[in-house]
């Protein structure tokens, strides 16, 4: 096998990859905010839900959560799970990484000063405007480091759908290799990785970069 | 009047900070409050911006009730939106200035009044730039907070309290967190003000400062009004034992 033809192989694997990737950062990031701040809710059930739900996603392996979504409703209903495979999927990292994202942003919300509020809260703005025009443009500013860090996770773990048997990168690299009895396929996926990986750190540093005109 | 104060009650945890406050400002009047750390001064301020909520008493801006006492005894706020309204009656200089560091000096100075009393920005702008004039920061519109001075933010902070024109203006010790060579250029802002005739209520440690510069001084102590009047009465010819001890301090 040619590396041309292994690299044509493995482009489909490769788009599968960067879909898991994209789909997972579209849920994760938007829901993500959306746990925040309802862990700030002032309904004690919302906010122990949300902890439960948090520490759960954080304790358990994404491996387990992966399987427990894909096979959970044919185990526990009966049900057909014939085109759920991807749903399952996607619904597992979304949920996952939207935990994580949740504390990041936690953290950051409850590092901006309250004085930022009280000035607001003083001029006359809504509680929504406070939030969206004044604590929200300094929290990402402040989560930017971390963020990159579970981004750049986001992507090695994009492997672990092999555990359900979606045919992504990782997996197709281990299927051509034991078919081909070669390492090849793994050098490519490394490599593969490895510059998206480059990527991911390259524009998150860019977009660092933009916002350190204040401090 | 501007401002009318009656009764003030306020609690913290059981504690009994503000003890029964009653005061009042009229319209062109400069009023220090002066006291002991921990006397109630920040916390009196606060709630006459409403960033506390007081446990008993009214509080009334322009003749407006915003705060009574109902029949139970319970302290009772207007809705939130007429709320939000009264907050355009006053500004307040906060000790920390809390500028917002992602915005420049002339966003900070003109966004409420856009966004908050939709203002133009032709409008907004022309005030802001007026105002920082004023202050003595043209210069500055464009850079951003942590490129100024303590001294400087502060002036940025009392031009974005002036740009939502309000009718009183309060300080919370606007020169505690600046160097002694800064206080300068804050304080002659606000005797700026003052001669300009600006109704403002400034907590302040600054004896001389406000001796000079108010029409009235206000002794707090242990949550109560020890003793008020003309500066150069209070501060020259104290009538209780609690303000000449205070003062007394200050004078050696
Ligand atoms: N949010 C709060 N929770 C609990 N106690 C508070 C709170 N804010 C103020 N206090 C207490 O209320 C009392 C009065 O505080 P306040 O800040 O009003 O004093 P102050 O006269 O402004 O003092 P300083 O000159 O040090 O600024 C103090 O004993 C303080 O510890
Ligand atoms: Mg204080």
């Amino acid at each position: 096998m040619t590396l041309e033809t292994m690299l044509s192989l493995m482009s489909e694997g490769m788009i599968k990859t960067c879909g898991i990737f994209i789909l997972t950062l579209l849920g994760a990031m938007p829901l993500g905010l959306i746990v925040a701040l309802l862990k700030k809710s002032r309904f004690i059930v919302v906010r122990g839900i949300v902890s439960a739900y948090i520490s759960v996603m954080r304790g358990t392996p994404l491996m387990l959560q992966l399987l427990a979504w894909y096979f959970g409703p044919y185990y526990l209903f009966r049900l057909e799970i014939g085109g759920w495979r991807y749903p399952a999927l996607i619904l597992g990292f979304v949920l996952n990484y939207a935990a994580y994202f949740s504390e990041i942003y936690r953290g950051g919300i409850e590092s901006i000063p309250v004085g930022q509020y009280e000035a607001a809260e003083v001029l006359g703005y809504t509680r929504v405007q406070t939030f969206i025009h004044v604590v929200l443009p300094q929290v990402i500013k402040r989560i930017m480091p971390p963020v990159t860090n579970e981004v750049i996770t986001l992507v090695k773990d994009t492997s672990l759908a092999f555990s359900i048997s979606y045919v992504e990168l990782f997996s197709q690299a281990k299927q051509i290799s034991s078919s081909h009895t070669t390492f090849m396929p793994f050098v490519i996926a490394g490599v593969f990785y490895f510059v998206a990986n480059y990527i991911v750190a390259f524009i998150m540093g860019r977009i660092e970069k933009r916002l350190d005109y204040y401090k | 009047m501007i401002l009318e104060m009656k009764n003030i009650q306020k609690q913290f945890d059981g504690l009994e900070v503000l003890k029964d406050i009653s005061f009042g400002v009229d319209s062109g009047e400069v009023v220090s409050i002066i006291g002991p750390s921990g006397s109630g001064k920040s916390t009196l301020l606060r709630c006459a911006t409403f960033l506390e909520t007081i446990d008993g008493g009214e509080i009334t801006y322009m003749g407006k009730k915003a705060a009574h006492t109902n029949e139970r005894g319970e302290a009772v706020y207007v809705h939130a939106r007429e709320l939000r309204q009264f907050r355009s009656y006053y500004g307040l200089v906060f000790q920390q200035f809390n500028l917002f560091p992602h915005y420049s000096i002339l966003r900070n100075v003109i966004d409420a009044p856009i966004r908050v009393q939709k203002r133009s920005r032709e409008d907004a702008v022309s005030t802001a730039m007026g105002l920082l004039a004023k202050m003595g920061i043209a210069d500055k519109a464009d850079a951003y907070p942590f490129q100024l001075s303590g001294g400087q933010q502060q002036r940025v902070a009392i031009a974005r309290a002036l740009a939502m024109r309000p009718e009183i203006l309060f300080f919370d010790e606007p020169t505690s967190a600046l160097d002694p060579e800064l206080t300068g250029e804050v304080l002659k802002v606000i005797r700026q003000l003052a001669d300009e005739k600006m109704t403002m209520v400034v907590v302040t440690h600054e004896m001389a400062f406000a001796k000079a510069v108010s029409n009235r001084v206000i002794f707090m102590d242990g949550g109560v009004i020890v003793e008020q009047g003309d500066p150069r009465d209070v501060f020259e010819n104290p009538q209780e034992e609690r303000t000449k001890r205070f003062l007394s301090v200050f004078e050696r």
